[in-house]
């Protein structure tokens, strides 16, 4: 049964992980055409700045959920790294209470946002409710949710072979070094 | 007490382990219930802080430079720059150095630029006689060039915390200078100790050779033409080229090169979105965070204590140089940029410091920062690929610092170092 639901969140976090993948790479060919438009069409477009942004949102939620699944966001060990074993968890224990407090809210005010602005238009899109635009925000907090309540029940899932395929031979030898270096 | 409350409460989340995005975000919560503001308020400011045109440029600028990076750029550039430099004594310390100018101005990431120079070149140092400590330290101080010369995304970063008022284009051009000045102090230090150690000399390439070698960097340099070339004529926006230079990575490296492999893409799909989203949602989190700071009036309050210490903007651009220093060398350059920037700017504009300026000063901290204990993921690559103990490369790394914290003395005390191109060029 565990394995059964361990699968299935493989399968979310793939889902998470290509959603933001395709988001990705429509935006780096639309912003193009937006040029292409401009320059050689000889016309303005007013739809691909919007396009891309909501494609930005798509990506940004959406990939948040997974890696916190794969452990790559950024966080601060230099404490808890010093700590006995036993005062570790239960940091570890707050930091999934504190999680969980954080993905309820974006649930819960993520909709409300989203069902407040239904009525509101896009200037350059007037048929797509802004409230639909901002969807992946509490879409990306329940799946983060989904991610959080698994590591709480089943522990840390970083180290899937789903999870690690894209870790290449240096980066396996420091995986935290790597993956947590995003903005550097 | 507001202050106390919603940094405080940061503080403690980040200490206890949890990861820095979200606790912005509780934090930010936790400051909204303490002044009565409507939690609806704070989701307002996560959702459009993410939504916003400007920020399409960090993930166009990351993927470009991921894709140059895995895809066979590094060894290129690498050929390029011993064409080069490579034949002079100590010849292959400033070929690390050269490659490294050059990855920067492909790749503003410091940690790719780490990974794919030193995975080539530490090797091959050691081979020919060269420390390994001593390899892996250039490998590791070389690549805040790839931070400081254009395109950066860390600058976008910047220019998005500083509200939009500083012009990326500005900053990409104010980085360029400090970026070749280091690059030069670097290799001044290393041709001394090449000539006082005895480094060998690398071979003169013969020309048919160092042509093919050339024609062949020339493609993903272009990526560099691209980018500036485009943002500077105003023929793009840094949106636009970011964009049209992921196009042209792409292009290059499964076109050209060939190195990659086709089958290998969807790694570089899943490692993309892993290394941006984590920024991206930061940026929403520390809008929210930023959002609920100011209605507490905490960056005023920090002016005022600053400016009451001393009226003197020399010392307190000394005081906050120590204490991004410090800061950097406990947390990664992304975060820090986006908590700091609302708090600082207005500090050093009450002292007549030009935004664009303290823009590249926070980049050269926060750059040393990455190469410093206890956190500095810089290090931590620099120490994977050369296989080196951390401990040893912090001490071969020594006198390097010093020529990183005079290259940090003379863009704060010298604005000129930053703000002449920008305004030559009227950007």
């Amino acid at each position: 049964m565990n394995q059964k639901i361990l699968k299935a969140l493989d399968g979310v976090y793939l889902a998470c992980i290509w959603s933001a993948g395709i988001a990705i790479f429509f935006m780096s060919i639309i912003i193009p055409v937006g040029v292409f438009a401009r320059y050689v069409l000889g016309f303005g477009a007013q739809w691909p700045e919007p396009i891309a942004m909501i494609l930005m949102v798509i990506f940004t939620f959406l990939g948040a959920a997974a890696s916190y699944r794969a452990g790559a966001h950024i966080a601060v060990a230099m404490l808890t790294e010093r700590l006995p074993a036993g005062l570790r968890s239960r940091c570890a224990a707050l930091v999934d209470v504190c999680m969980v407090a954080i993905c309820l809210f974006g649930v819960f005010y993520g909709t409300k946002l989203c069902l407040g602005t239904m009525e509101q238009n896009l200037a350059e899109l007037p048929w797509l409710p802004v409230g639909f635009t901002y969807a992946p925000l509490p879409i990306g907090a329940l799946l983060t949710l989904i991610f959080v309540l698994e590591k709480i029940v089943f522990g840390s899932q970083h180290a899937r072979a789903v999870v690690t395929f894209d870790h290449s031979l240096e980066e396996s030898t420091t995986p935290e070094a790597a993956s947590t270096s995003a903005g550097a | 007490m507001d202050a106390f409350v919603l940094l405080g409460s940061f503080v403690v989340l980040i200490l206890v382990g949890m990861p820095v995005a979200y606790a912005l975000g509780l934090a930010s919560l936790v400051g909204a219930l303490w002044i009565d503001l409507p939690l609806d308020a704070v989701m307002i400011q996560v959702a459009s802080g993410v939504n916003k045109f400007s920020l399409l440029a960090i993930p166009f600028f990351v993927l470009a430079g991921a894709l140059m990076a895995e895809g066979g750029m590094s060894r290129r550039l690498v050929a390029f720059a011993s064409v080069l430099v490579g034949f002079v004594r100590g010849g292959l310390s400033l070929v690390n150095i050269l490659a490294s100018t050059f990855f920067g101005g492909i790749s503003g990431s410091a940690v790719a630029d780490t990974a794919s120079i030193g995975s080539v070149l530490i090797p091959e140092m050691e081979r020919k006689g060269y420390p390994r400590d001593f390899s892996a330290a250039v490998t590791v101080s070389g690549s805040v060039q790839a931070i400081l010369i254009p395109p950066s995304h860390n600058m976008v970063i910047y220019s998005m915390a500083a509200g939009g008022s500083v012009s990326v284009a500005a900053l990409f051009l104010a980085g360029l200078l400090p970026g070749l000045l280091l690059g030069a102090m670097l290799a001044v230090y290393c041709l001394y100790v090449a000539r006082k150690k005895n480094f060998p000399k690398g071979d003169v390439i013969p020309l048919r050779t160092a042509l093919k070698i050339c024609g062949e960097a020339m493609w993903g340099l272009m990526t560099m033409v691209i980018i500036l070339g485009g943002i500077m004529t105003g023929i793009f926006t840094a949106n636009e080229s970011a964009s049209i230079a992921v196009i042209w990575a792409f292009f290059v490296t499964m076109f050209i090169y060939r190195d990659y492999k086709w089958r290998d893409l969807p790694k570089l799909v899943h490692r993309t979105v892993k290394t941006v989203t984590v920024v991206m949602i930061l940026i929403g989190f520390a809008a929210s965070f930023g959002y609920v700071m100011t209605l507490m009036q905490i960056p005023l309050k920090i002016t005022n204590v600053f400016t009451s210490l001393t009226s003197n903007a020399y010392l307190i651009l000394f005081y906050i140089n120590i204490m991004l220093l410090i800061l950097g060398t406990l947390m990664d350059m992304a975060p820090l940029i986006l908590i700091l920037t609302p708090i600082l700017l207005p500090v050093v504009k009450t002292l007549g410091v030009d935004p664009v300026h303290f823009g590249i000063i926070i980049m050269v901290n926060l750059g040393i920062g990455l190469l410093t204990p206890p956190v500095g993921s810089v290090l931590f690559v620099g120490s994977a690929v050369g296989k080196i103990k951390i401990e040893a490369l912090v001490k071969a790394m020594y006198p390097f610092f010093g020529v990183l914290l005079a290259l940090l003395a003379l863009v704060t005390y010298v604005p000129a170092l930053t703000l002449w191109l920008p305004r030559l060029m009227g950007v």
